[in-house]
């Protein structure tokens, strides 16, 4: 009864109590979260308008390409009534959303199969190649980056950065192939060459078609890794605070383990950032090659036929996906920066990605602003 | 009625298309290569390539691989013979009446579709409907022009009667449906309710990646099929396809490129069946824009061609001469024209008659494929002649896109499909992709009379004459018939030469050999 009796004279300063005890309570993060939140928010909403106007703008329309080079045009015609696709394209746009929102992201014009139980079964795949070639390629990049850097110049470090080189300049298909020919069709049979995976059980239950998949991929992604964990541990290596460690004393291996290597990561989280956007969205080097059912020929499927509904459906997901990973990455390296993570005001958009590039194309460390 | 029908001329199809062989409920003895017998059980795989697009499973209107599994999933009243001719299939009889506008069909006894029901006269009648409803868009609809769609009539259990418009009678009505006329019963839904007569039944459909079929017990041919099980993989790349084939993964690959031929030959464990068939490539001429609207130019155009050369370099020797006319299966085709050979000589004649004597500019279209590689070749040959052939590749959507007829000169073809069917897809009177533009009044008045022209004899001269008349003024510089080629291994029987360019889509005639 009495807390129907305040007023709104009553509630303001009490608003006003509470807003206080949350700033002085809220990470000072939280401003620049939210604002990326919202700003994802944007990007997702944005790329779906340019991807719907986009695949409008294609030559060739989906009723044409479903139909086939038979098709009397007046069977077109009926079929392009029915699909909607002979309203504004505004038009079509808001339909497409208000049933994205209830739920509902349609039906493939190709087979005619609800677009979320088609897309289920392919991120599905997609998901657990990514992570399959990341539980590979990250171990192996950092344990091999950071031995690397503390062998600089070293016969041995000189020896891996030379066949690293190689690995980047031979093209995934290549590589790719050779597994094939060396594992299941010339040399060996003892692999399968295609990943015909069963559509009835997940994918991590059928490890025998994932070994050459994630094998190609984990070549090309821990190359690139891995000089960014070299590059950004010499750095540590070579940074004041370690100097000052080791001018008091303090054992080399402590000063490696508890100082130089959690600093040398931060900007390895953009790299693995990266390669999850990559790979996420379809790895379709290894989906053509391998005929690995990912997401990404899906795609590539997708559009060549204008199926609609299926492109909206992936891109949505995928940006999203990516608007995520970006996020999450930036979020741990504010939350492992110590400078970050007390800041009153985070100028930089995404603090840890210029640093990354810079270190993989310089080896330089670009100063986080604050 | 069907008194009536008799005294109005009713005729008995057995006897006017040759090629429809008692059809039925025989069993058909698939020897392989060793006159082996087949034998049931196990599994087959087959790799499909078909484009970018994932398929369904629709009857009427198959997608992508959906016209592969449909071979599987689908009985129809006709279906093709090995001699690319139609046989009879679920029907016992077929009559049709002197001007072919009204046909008469009755079903074997006790037929059964997957899920137990009899295949009755309303579920051809339902088949048929559904196949030519314009709210189904199929695009194979517009073969069936003159259906009096309202006029369909049940004459008992196991007879239908399906008439046309008086004189546009419909002789390729058997070759219609064995291209497109899968029966499906009453409660047919394409998704929720895939049901058929076909070899197997349907277990489950991920698009773009697998389907799997179970033996149908009841099926029409008996003892036919041989697997327990099929699976149809969809591949979307010919060098994945070829490493799983040779991985052992899967047992047939049906159309394999020409140029992957030489990697199997070699391989003891598998045999590359060759078909010949009518699949045929053209180059194509709009007689409505010069300098094709000049026969002359034309005629040069035919002799400039080198067939030979282009069977040897485009088709790698798979495949033969064509004399600028499609369907040589057929059973009205007139074999009497005499073949068309480069003469450069007289091509040239020609050109300069028609004012090209200081040269001629055109551009090829082409969108890739085998078109493609023609179009080079033909654009070395053309040059000897004094024409200048330019090569435009354009994406595949542009080609076939909304201006697919308007091109001027461009590359063309198509599969092994009887006359009467061909006719009506390029450049008959109701053509849909009269890239040509070819409109000849008596070619139509000839090609209208032999659609509705059930004694063979009498159709072949209707045709033999129309034939003449495209061999002469047509724009179809139609070069060579390429061959089929199916991968298969050695452990699998069944798949013979085939003039459908089917053999490997056969799934009631295949099994495995090491079946104990």
């Amino acid at each position: 009864m009495t807390t129907l009796s305040i007023g709104p004279q009553h509630l303001l300063p009490q608003l006003r109590r509470t807003a206080a005890a949350l700033r002085a309570r809220a990470p000072a993060w939280l401003p620049w979260f939210i604002g990326r939140l919202l700003s994802g928010v944007g990007v997702v909403l944005v790329i779906s308008f340019i991807v719907f106007g986009a695949t409008q703008a294609l030559p060739s329309d989906p009723a044409r390409m479903i139909l086939g080079p038979e098709a009397p045009e007046h069977t077109i015609e009926t079929l392009r009534r029915q699909l909607g696709l002979d309203r504004p394209l505004v038009l079509q746009y808001v339909d497409w959303a208000g049933q994205v929102v209830s739920g509902n992201l349609g039906r493939s014009i190709d087979s005619n199969v609800p677009v979320a139980e088609l897309m289920a079964g392919r991120f599905a795949n997609s998901l657990t190649l990514t992570l399959a070639v990341a539980a590979v390629a990250f171990p192996l990049a950092l344990v091999l980056g950071i031995a690397l850097a503390l062998r600089r110049d070293s016969l041995f470090d000189r020896a891996v950065l030379s066949s690293v080189v190689l690995f980047k300049a031979v093209p995934g298909f290549v590589i790719g192939i050779c597994l094939v020919m060396i594992f299941s069709t010339s040399v060996f049979n003892i692999l399968p060459a295609a990943s015909l995976l069963d559509p009835a059980l997940p994918a991590w239950r059928q490890p025998q078609y994932l070994i050459l998949p994630t094998a190609t991929l984990a070549l090309s992604v821990a190359t690139y890794l891995l000089r960014l964990v070299r590059a950004s541990m010499i750095e540590a290596m070579d940074s004041e605070y370690v100097t000052a460690a080791r001018l008091r004393g303090v054992p080399e291996r402590r000063i490696i383990w508890r100082h130089a290597v959690p600093n040398a990561l931060i900007p390895a989280i953009q790299g693995v950032a990266m390669t999850f956007r990559v790979l996420f969205g379809g790895a379709v080097l290894a989906e053509v090659i391998f005929s690995y059912p990912g997401i990404g020929n899906t795609l590539n499927a997708a559009i060549e036929m204008r199926d609609l509904p299926l492109i909206q459906g992936i891109v949505l997901v995928v940006t999203v996906g990516v608007v995520a990973i970006n996020l999450a990455a930036d979020l741990i390296t504010v939350l492992l920066t110590p400078r970050l993570r007390t800041a009153t005001r985070i100028r930089a958009r995404s603090p840890g990605l210029r640093n990354a590039a810079s270190l993989w194309r310089t080896g330089k460390s670009w100063r986080v602003s604050v | 009625m069907r008194a009536g029908l008799a005294a109005g001329g009713g005729l008995v199809l057995g006897g006017l298309l040759p090629a429809c062989s008692e059809g039925g409920r025989t069993t058909e003895v698939a020897s392989g290569a060793n006159g082996d017998e087949p034998r049931r059980g196990g599994t087959v795989r087959f790799g499909v390539i078909e484009g970018s697009q994932a398929g369904n499973l629709d009857a009427h209107k198959p997608v992508g691989s959906g016209a592969f599994r449909g071979w599987a999933l689908y009985s129809k009243l006709w279906e093709w013979g090995l001699d690319a001719r139609p046989k009879l299939a679920l029907a016992e009889e077929a009559e049709v009446n002197a001007d072919a506008t009204e046909w008469t069909i009755r079903l074997h006894k006790d037929l059964e579709f997957h899920h137990g029901k009899t295949i009755s006269a309303d579920d051809v009648i339902f088949s048929l409907l559904r196949l030519t409803d314009p709210q189904l868009a199929s695009p194979y609809a517009g073969y069936l022009y003159s259906l009096l769609r309202n006029d369909v009539k049940k004459l008992d259990e196991r007879t239908v009667r399906i008439p046309f418009e008086k004189g546009a009678g419909l002789v390729a009505l058997a070759e219609c449906w064995m291209s497109w006329g899968g029966i499906v019963p009453t409660d047919y839904d394409p998704v929720n309710n895939v049901v058929g007569a076909g070899p197997y039944r349907l277990k489950s459909f991920t698009p773009g990646q697998r389907s799997v079929f179970t033996r149908f017990d009841n099926y029409f041919k008996s003892g036919q099929p041989y697997f327990d099980e099929v699976e149809i993989l969809d591949f979307s790349d010919q060098t994945g396809r070829l490493q799983a084939l040779q991985a052992g993964q899967i047992d047939i690959a049906p159309n394999l490129p020409f140029e992957q031929q030489a990697f199997l030959k070699a391989d003891p464990r598998f045999e590359v069946v060759s078909s010949e068939t009518d699949v045929w490539h053209s180059f194509d001429m709009n007689l409505e824009k010069a300098p094709f609207d000049d026969p002359r130019v034309r005629k040069a155009f035919r002799l400039i061609a080198d067939r030979e050369e282009l069977v040897a370099r485009v088709l790698q020797g798979q495949g033969r001469v064509a004399n600028d006319l499609y369907s040589p299966s057929d059973p009205a085709f007139n074999h009497d024209i005499p073949q068309r050979r480069q003469d450069l000589a007289e091509a040239t004649r020609l050109l300069k008659e028609a004012g090209h004597g200081n040269g001629l500019d055109v551009e090829l279209v082409t969108s890739g494929g085998a078109g493609a590689n023609a179009a080079l070749v033909f654009a070395q040959q053309a040059k000897k002649a004094g024409v200048n052939v330019t090569v435009s590749k354009v994406d595949g959507s542009i080609f076939t896109g909304p201006k697919r007829n308007d091109w001027t000169f461009s590359t063309g073809g198509s599969v092994s499909r009887p006359f009467l069917l061909t006719v009506q897809q390029h450049d008959g009177p109701r053509a849909v992709g009269n890239k040509t533009h070819f409109k000849d009044p008596r070619f139509a008045e000839l090609i209208t009379q032999a659609l509705g022209q059930p004694d063979l004899d009498r159709r072949r001269a209707l045709v033999g004459e129309a034939q003449r008349i495209q061999h002469e003024s047509g724009g179809m510089l139609i070069w060579g018939y390429s061959n089929v080629l199916d991968a298969v291994s050695k452990d699998i029987g069944g798949v013979t030469p085939d003039r459908t360019g089917f053999a490997g889509w056969r799934t009631d005639r295949i099994w495995r050999r090491s079946i104990a």
